[in-house]
């Protein structure tokens, strides 16, 4: 197997060439830090990743999580890289060194080992990632009474966290939520009913499991206004420290069709009456808390693509200039000996395809990082500016990653032929696992509803204005390198074409027609992703061509020379793809509204 | 307890090693530099023992200015300070040179034990622990993978073909790592937050009165000989006719039967 899953010369370019993340040192907050720690952290979760989560890669995958008398066994594997991510302090590398942390940057604490673990073992990946979540929301939301009781485990690794939100009747549609919470006398409340699907819901790899699950209080008010998030661990603490099983139930797991190595449980809470939870914030105001863990976590869904797609092209490309077949168009000499594939057009085609993807993807996951962290360091309305930043990107980063990592692994497992399909290499197994990415954490379509429906008109527009001068920042920029100027040309144009189709998709939504408004929102996420990418791509690339005019040395100069190269063939190949979308938002026929759906019989 | 523990900067294992157009040396452009892994054996030893009997840890390392990031990282995992010997006279030094310098360092030191690597995987020559124990006097125990210490005395476990040897030694002493001593700690974030405050002593070769004159020199570096291309038997499509054209070559071109 390929030993390369991701390019640490790529992170460390996005991170200081690209993003300057050392110019971060410069607030309080970031003051401990400084480049050598930076390197320190990306060397260690390198080094973790090839000692801890690749080698298991297949065998996780091989192995499933089984179902044995109500309890969830995981590979071995899990609990040791549950203990070593807290015991190293990646679960808490981003969290205030008051509860704990290491109050890293989000692209150095919480992107750059994301991106590099989920590169190597996609499933090992997502245990801490999940506990991250669930910490970082008791840390916002919850009284200090249960940030000391729950913090110090999760945050050690002993505790998984999770996140519960899915019912068999509520998977898009939280607004149907029916998980009911008791008051009692006591201060906590009697939970009862049913989640599907929570990620790592229960396994042996650790010693309890805190929910940070979504329910409704009795008597609460229907839809999203009666919404409330609760702490429910399966096994609560009883006042003299011991554990008491808190009757949640496993009840079972599912299978899947990748992304084996984690389990996604079905859970039964108070089904013998004695299920504790513990309000967490004010009632009622669940989902908002939850958006905080769901916005991170919809962030890391497109890490977790990117990081599949990564570990899938570089699996691809080793065997790209390892594999002789065929010779070139224009030798005749059949007695010639063969070339290796990635002599033909056609397989750098798909090569740059994938690399496109992968770092294009990577760069846009960066600068929402870099927005992330801007917004903690900035003070009044600069900080609702990234907020709203981030607000507005958050569902393009989960879902161009998601929607074109499959394209991008499945162009991996086309490069190995027939190799490609079967299960000694490990792109089938790349293919299998980034398929989820389009599902969980919002299907692409709610994300197209959130993206067009919610984000663009919030507050005006002033998201979608901000991020308008954002990309225009970049293209009057690279209009002065006459290398790129005409890409910058090109992006221009693009982005006036994506303001005019937004224009006549809010004037629909004006004349009181949201289904019209929004029949085609994915369409336009679509749209907005290709606009987004290649920004970043026009991006990374005037980088890459100031760094070219400065003297560097071969490797260096390989490096960007690919960088450029990359620029080109996604202006070349990709971009185009946005005309024929935008024809279709341009025309507001209403043909999936209207239609009849025994037509479909 | 004072523990020592020596530790070499070498290209990453997965590096591509390609050698300078005129034999000088490595092009070192674009390789990942990272610790000696027998070396993070050894420090991972003095860490253990530390956490045992109490005491400090000190890390002693001779490179150029980039060494300091193995320091660093040797720091993060738990070790309390450093020497950095950085001294362009030795950039080149040979295992005698090394192992002179290391010792100078060393010498006014309070220790107890001495870890070094049992070889560094870049030169491979192995003998720099062994010198450094001759030039101070204390006896060296090489290849082990599994030491008690006890007291003033240490049983060290060294393989040998079939068998294990154990050896007593008596404190101070030299012991040179190897696979299967420990599991080396990943440093942690803490750590490696604590470790930029931690003191690293910079020292030349004149601080230390040494010359780094060394012993051998390295004449020049050659790339091992490209494989040659393999050779496809086709002369006859029959298996009889293969394996005759099998033996044919074996015999007159490969020259093996
Ligand atoms: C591997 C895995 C892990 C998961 N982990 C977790 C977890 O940890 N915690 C958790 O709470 N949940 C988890 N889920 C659940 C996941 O979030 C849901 O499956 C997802 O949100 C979709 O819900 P659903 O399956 O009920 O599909 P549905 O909501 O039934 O959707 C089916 C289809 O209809 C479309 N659709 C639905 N509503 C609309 C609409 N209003 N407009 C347009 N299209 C619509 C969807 O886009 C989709 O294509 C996980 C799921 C999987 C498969």
């Amino acid at each position: 197997m390929a030993e390369k899953f991701i390019s640490e010369r790529n992170l460390r370019f996005l991170l200081y060439e690209v993003f300057d993340v050392e110019s971060l040192l410069q607030y309080p907050r970031y003051a401990d830090h400084s480049r050598e720690v930076f390197d320190m952290v990306i060397d260690t979760a390198m080094k973790m990743a090839r000692d801890l989560f690749k080698p298991v890669l297949t065998e996780m995958d091989r192995k499933q999580p089984q179902y044995i008398n109500g309890e969830v066994k995981v590979h071995p594997q899990v609990r040791t890289v549950m203990r070593e991510a807290g015991a190293g302090g990646w679960i808490g590398a981003t969290f205030d060194y008051e509860y704990g942390g290491q109050q890293l940057p989000e692209m150095i604490g919480a992107m750059t080992p994301t991106a590099i673990f989920s590169a190597a073992n996609y499933s090992a990946s997502v245990y801490p990632g999940l506990t991250t979540g669930a910490a970082g929301l008791i840390v916002s939301f919850a009284d200090k009474a249960m940030q000391d009781l729950y913090l110090p485990k999760m945050m050690a690794g002993e505790w998984q966290g999770t996140m519960a939100l899915t019912e068999p009747q509520a998977g898009s549609s939280l607004a149907d939520i029916t998980l009911t919470a008791e008051p009692t006398e006591q201060g906590y409340y009697k939970i009862k009913g049913q989640k599907i699907f929570i990620s790592a819901g229960d396994h042996d790899g650790v010693d309890n499991v805190v929910h940070l699950t979504l329910g409704r209080i009795k008597g609460a008010p229907a839809g999203i206004r009666g919404i409330s998030l609760f702490i429910i661990p399966k096994k609560r603490i009883e006042p003299d420290g011991t554990l008491k099983f808190n009757d949640v139930n496993c009840a079972g797991i599912y299978h899947k069709m990748g992304y084996r190595g984690a389990p996604i449980t079905q859970l039964a809470f108070g089904e013998n009456d004695d299920c504790r939870g513990w309000l967490v914030g004010e009632p009622n105001k669940g989902l908002g808390y939850m958006f905080q863990m769901m916005n991170g976590a919809r962030i890391d869904v497109g890490v977790g693509a990117t990081g599949i797609a990564s570990a899938a092209y570089y699996a691809s490309l080793e065997y790209a200039k390892e594999r002789p077949q065929g010779r070139r168009l224009s030798s005749k000499d059949p007695l010639s000996p063969q070339v290796p594939i990635i002599e033909h057009p056609d397989v750098r085609r798909m090569l740059l395809f994938q690399k496109a993807i992968v770092e294009g993807s990577l760069s846009l996951l960066m600068q929402c990082s870099k927005y992330h962290d801007l917004e903690k360091v900035s003070e009044g309305e600069k900080k609702e500016d990234y907020n709203l930043l981030l607000e507005l990107l958050t569902p393009v980063a989960k879902t161009y990653p998601s929607e074109m990592g499959i394209l991008s692994c499945s162009a991996g497992v086309q490069i190995l032929g027939g190799y490609g399909y079967c299960d000694e290499f490990p792109l089938e197994q790349f293919y299998r696992d980034v398929r989820i990415h389009p599902i969980h954490e919002g299907t692409t379509g709610i994300q197209g509803l959130d993206l067009l429906g919610r984000k663009v008109i919030m507050k005006n527009g002033r998201a979608y204005k901000f991020y308008l001068s954002e990309v225009r920042n970049t293209i009057a920029e690279a209009k002065n390198d006459p290398d790129l100027s005409l890409y910058a040309q090109t992006l221009e144009e693009l982005v006036e074409k994506l303001d005019e189709v937004t224009k006549f998709l809010v004037g629909i939504a004006t004349q009181g027609n949201p289904e019209r408004f929004l029949a085609d929102a994915t369409l336009y996420l679509e749209l907005f992703g290709i606009v987004s990418v290649a920004w970043q791509w026009l991006l990374q690339a005037l980088v890459a061509s100031r760094k070219l005019k400065a003297n560097c040395n071969s490797e260096d100069e390989s490096f960007y020379r690919g960088k450029i190269l990359t620029c080109r063939y996604f202006f070349a190949y990709e971009v185009p793809k946005a005309q024929a979308l935008m024809v279709r938002l341009m025309n507001n026929d209403g043909l999936t509204v209207d239609m009849n759906p025994a037509y479909l019989d | 307890m004072n523990i020592i523990a020596c530790v070499k900067q070498v290209p990453d294992t997965e590096a591509q090693i390609k050698v300078k157009a005129d034999g000088s040396g490595i092009d070192e452009g674009g390789i990942k530099w990272v610790m000696n892994p027998y070396d993070e054996f050894g420090v991972e030893e003095a860490l253990r023992l530390k956490e045992k009997f109490g005491g400090e840890v000190t890390i002693v390392c001779l490179g150029p200015a980039r060494a300091m990031e193995t320091i660093r990282t040797a720091l993060a995992m738990g070790a309390d300070k450093g020497i950095h010997i950085d001294d362009p006279a030795l950039y080149e030094a040979d295992s005698y040179a090394t192992a002179e310098a290391l010792a100078a360092a060393i010498k006014g030191l309070p220790y107890d034990i001495i870890f070094c690597g049992q070889r560094a995987i870049d030169d491979d020559s192995g003998q720099v622990g062994s010198i450094l124990a001759e030039l101070l006097g204390i006896p060296v125990v090489t290849m082990v993978t599994k030491l008690e210490v006890e007291g003033n005395s240490a049983k060290a476990t060294r393989p040998i073909e079939g068998a294990q040897l154990v050896i007593s030694t008596s404190l101070p002493c030299v012991i040179t790592a190897t696979k299967g001593l420990n599991e080396p700690r990943y440093a942690s974030l803490p750590g490696i937050m604590k470790a930029k405050k931690k003191p690293v002593d910079i020292k030349n070769a004149a601080a230390l009165g040494v010359s780094g004159a060394s012993k051998a020199k390295v004449v020049k570096f050659v790339p091992p000989p490209a494989r040659p291309p393999g050779k496809i038997i086709c002369a006859d499509d029959t298996p009889e006719g293969k394996a005759a054209e099998l033996v044919k070559l074996l015999r007159e071109e490969a020259k093996v039967i």
